[in-house]
């Protein structure tokens, strides 16, 4: 029954549903005029179905394949992206804030294809020993996905934001959540987030120091990552102790909000383009 | 006839319209009913508007049903007839259909497109139909009119992005806040303008303050509208409690500088803070906008929103008036198509009776051997026949009562036929249609309900 096929089956539903909320969700913020509040409320609800099938096809594809869904970099980016669809559907019913769904859905389509395109290239799969490994590739799975929400908010925050100080009152401002909302819900993804970051960075840091790995040349890479790594922590610290202890709200929060996550999706990036066979992290 | 007879924001001042508008409806359906100039009524009354539409009892007496009207309105009310004369309007036949359809659309409310007044009308529909004063003509009219309301909503934006500088004052405080049930709402200096926006602002808001250099005004303002008042020394502590400060006091200078703002929101953690500044010359300092989490729009600012959204609507309305001239056409024809229906069915039934009756004498005498079969073709033959006889003449007939030259003709119908007789007979009946059913012809003049079902939305 669990067949390749039934797994590429759940897969191309999955993609089809973040296909459409993505186009409603684009269509609605780039067009003419917006799309009726049922059309968003859809659109949103979309991602949280499709987030469904997502897990079903991660659970299907990793029993196929014979690979835990967290230990490799394929199922990592899918894993991220579903978690991200999943905190979405969940954060959309206390916030308010549905247009978050504009960033999520297509990130979440871009990461569900992009993590096939990268399995058919790579092929580790690294045996773990202990769960200190299972544990820094989960949290940060996590943490990950809930920056990309706080991310999605921060860049709207930044597009309504300069909407009202240029003082363009059109539409399209109408149709992009209030500044207030957008401000809290970075806030509220970035205080999740932020204790999975900090306990997938430790344990990061203990399995490098307990495990042998790779030669002297792959170290760089390595070293690098683990770099970038503390400096997300760190950049992502500052934004939220700045906002208790200085009040840096809005826009400077929200540009702390970015700067992290794109240092964190680097990390991303060089754990994708690392030349395989290379035992994680 | 259909006649209109009232009085609106157009034409009578609120002390007026107070006056006449009344809320019970029942006991003025029964003193219009008992008019025995009216034959069918209904009354309307919002504190915009206060109408009787009504049909006279007899074509010649209109002028009558509107003396009868206006007595019973100023009836209600504590003004005598001649004072209220002077603010009334009447409208009859086919201007005052399209006083009904304009009114149900909102193309004569005071803020056009507010979509209450269809409510109302419907409420007052429903009174009526209750207490039994409505009859066919009233009906149809005022269906109609949901009808064409309903077009001008569905095809125009006549009703989307209502505007008024305190709408949009609250609309940019949404943009910022969202829904305002946390925010609260500063008011400095109690001006008119400034009191309207805070008004709008504060109905949903969790707090309204209010302060201004003359205490009293404030203390006095605050009780009016179950507000705080609070001392104008303390606008520093106020900046940093509020979240939306409308300002709108007399001064010439600026009342709200950066720095004061600037230390305001050093206290406030960045919370973010907006300023409606409804002054003119302006009371914020415009630098204040560029500083961090802080928005500041001025009159003009909220104008230029205002004049964008009515010009917007601009088109929309003569869009909306195009859809009621279409519908108001429609109906016209209607009502002349009316007056000679029953001459049209009167004639087709004359026709059919004798022929009928002639195939009958023969079906019984010289055609008695026909089978079962063949008798009912002969049937189905004749009746086609008066049908396609009759076509031409029908059609005809219609035609010239959309010109308005059919009476004429009916009547000579009329007499060349004898179906005056026919007429009441069939009436009595009640093979006479109502004359809201249209006889089916090709050339089918009478509305058509697009809706098909009728009823009341």
């Amino acid at each position: 029954m669990l067949t390749p096929f039934v797994a590429d089956a759940l897969f191309a539903i999955t993609a089809a549903i973040y296909l459409i909320a993505s186009s409603v969700f684009l269509v609605h913020l780039l067009g003419k005029t917006g799309l009726s509040d049922r059309a968003v409320q859809f659109a949103a609800r979309a991602i949280g179905i499709g987030a469904v099938f997502h897990a079903g096809h991660i659970v299907v594809a990793s029993l196929v394949l014979h690979v835990c869904p967290v230990e490799g970099m394929h199922f990592a980016m899918s894993v991220v992206s579903m978690l991200a669809c999943i905190a979405y559907a969940f954060a959309r019913l206390r916030y308010k804030v549905d247009l978050i769904g504009a960033f999520v859905g297509p990130f979440a389509l871009t990461f569900l294809v992009g993590s096939r395109a990268v399995a058919e290239r790579s092929e580790f799969s690294p045996r773990f020993t202990g769960a200190i490994l299972p544990i820094h590739i989960a949290t940060l799975m996590l943490g990950y996905a809930l920056f990309t929400l706080a991310f999605g908010a921060a860049v709207l925050y930044l597009v309504q934001e300069r909407r009202l100080k240029n003082k363009q009152l059109g539409s399209v401002g109408q149709r992009l959540p209030p500044l207030d909302a957008l401000d809290k819900a970075e806030l509220r993804f970035l205080l999740f987030g932020f204790p999975f970051l900090t306990i997938g960075i430790l344990a990061g840091t203990v399995f490098a120091r307990s495990a042998e790995v790779g030669s002297d040349v792959s170290r760089l890479p390595a070293l690098f990552r683990a770099i970038l790594g503390y400096l997300t922590w760190l950049i992502f610290a500052l934004v939220l102790l700045l906002r208790v202890v200085a009040g840096w709200r809005g826009r400077r929060a929200a540009y702390g909000i970015i700067a992290g996550f794109v240092v964190a999706m680097t990390v991303m990036a060089i754990y994708l383009l690392r030349t395989p066979p290379v035992i994680s992290p | 006839m259909i006649l209109v007879v009232g009085l609106s924001y157009r034409t009578a001042p609120v002390e007026v319209r107070e006056r006449v508008a009344t809320s019970d409806m029942p006991s003025v359906l029964a003193r219009l009913s008992s008019r025995k100039e009216l034959r069918e009524s209904m009354f309307i009354s919002t504190c915009n508007r206060v109408e009787v539409f009504a049909e006279a009892s007899s074509g010649d007496g209109a002028a009558d049903a509107v003396a009868a009207i206006a007595e019973e309105l100023s009836h209600g009310s504590s003004l005598d007839r001649h004072e209220i004369a002077q603010h009334l309007y009447d409208k009859a036949d086919i201007d005052a259909v399209r006083h009904i359809f304009r009114v149900a659309s909102s193309l004569e409310s005071m803020v056009v497109g507010e979509p209450q007044i269809l409510g109302q009308i419907k409420n007052a529909y429903e009174a009526a139909t209750t207490a039994g004063s409505v009859g066919q003509l009233l009906s149809r009219s005022i269906e109609r009119s949901f009808q064409v309301a309903k077009r001008v909503r569905s095809e125009t934006a006549l009703g989307v992005g209502l505007v008024s500088v305190s709408s949009v004052a609250v609309d940019l405080a949404r943009n910022v806040f969202g829904d305002l049930k946390q925010a609260v709402v500063l008011l400095v200096g109690a001006g008119e303008m400034g009191e309207a926006a805070a008004k709008s602002l504060g109905r949903d808001a969790r707090e309204l303050r209010i302060t201004n250099r003359n205490p009293q005004r404030a203390i006095d303002l605050a009780r009016a509208t179950s507000a705080t008042a609070v001392p104008f020394e303390a606008l520093e502590d106020e900046l940093v409690r509020a979240d939306i400060v409308v300002v709108s006091t007399a001064s010439e200078t600026y009342v709200i500088n950066p720095d004061l703002v600037k230390r305001a929101m050093k206290r406030r953690k960045g919370r973010m803070l907006l300023f409606v500044d409804i002054a003119v010359p302006r009371n914020v300092d415009p630098r204040v906008h560029k500083i961090d989490n802080v928005y500041v729009f001025d009159i003009d600012d909220l104008e230029s929103q205002v004049k964008e959204a009515m010009a917007a609507r601009h088109g929309e309305v003569s869009r909306a008036e195009k859809i009621v001239e279409e519908e108001v056409d429609l109906f016209q024809k209607w009502l002349l198509g009316r007056n000679v229906t029953p001459a049209v069915i009167a004639l087709r039934e004359r026709a059919r009776e004798v022929f009928l009756t002639e195939l009958e004498r023969s079906l019984n005498g010289r055609l008695r051997h026909l089978t079962e079969s063949d008798r009912a073709a002969l049937t189905q033959m004749v009746e086609s026949a008066v049908k396609k006889h009759l076509h031409l003449p029908t059609a005809r007939l219609r035609e010239s009562a959309v010109q308005g030259k059919a009476s004429d003709l009916a009547a000579s119908l009329r007499y060349l036929f004898d179906l005056e007789e026919l007429e009441d007979r069939l009436k009595q009946s009640g093979a006479m249609p109502a004359a809201s059913a249209e006889v089916s012809t090709e050339v089918d003049v009478a509305p058509v309900d697009n809706e098909g079902d009728g009823r009341i939305h």
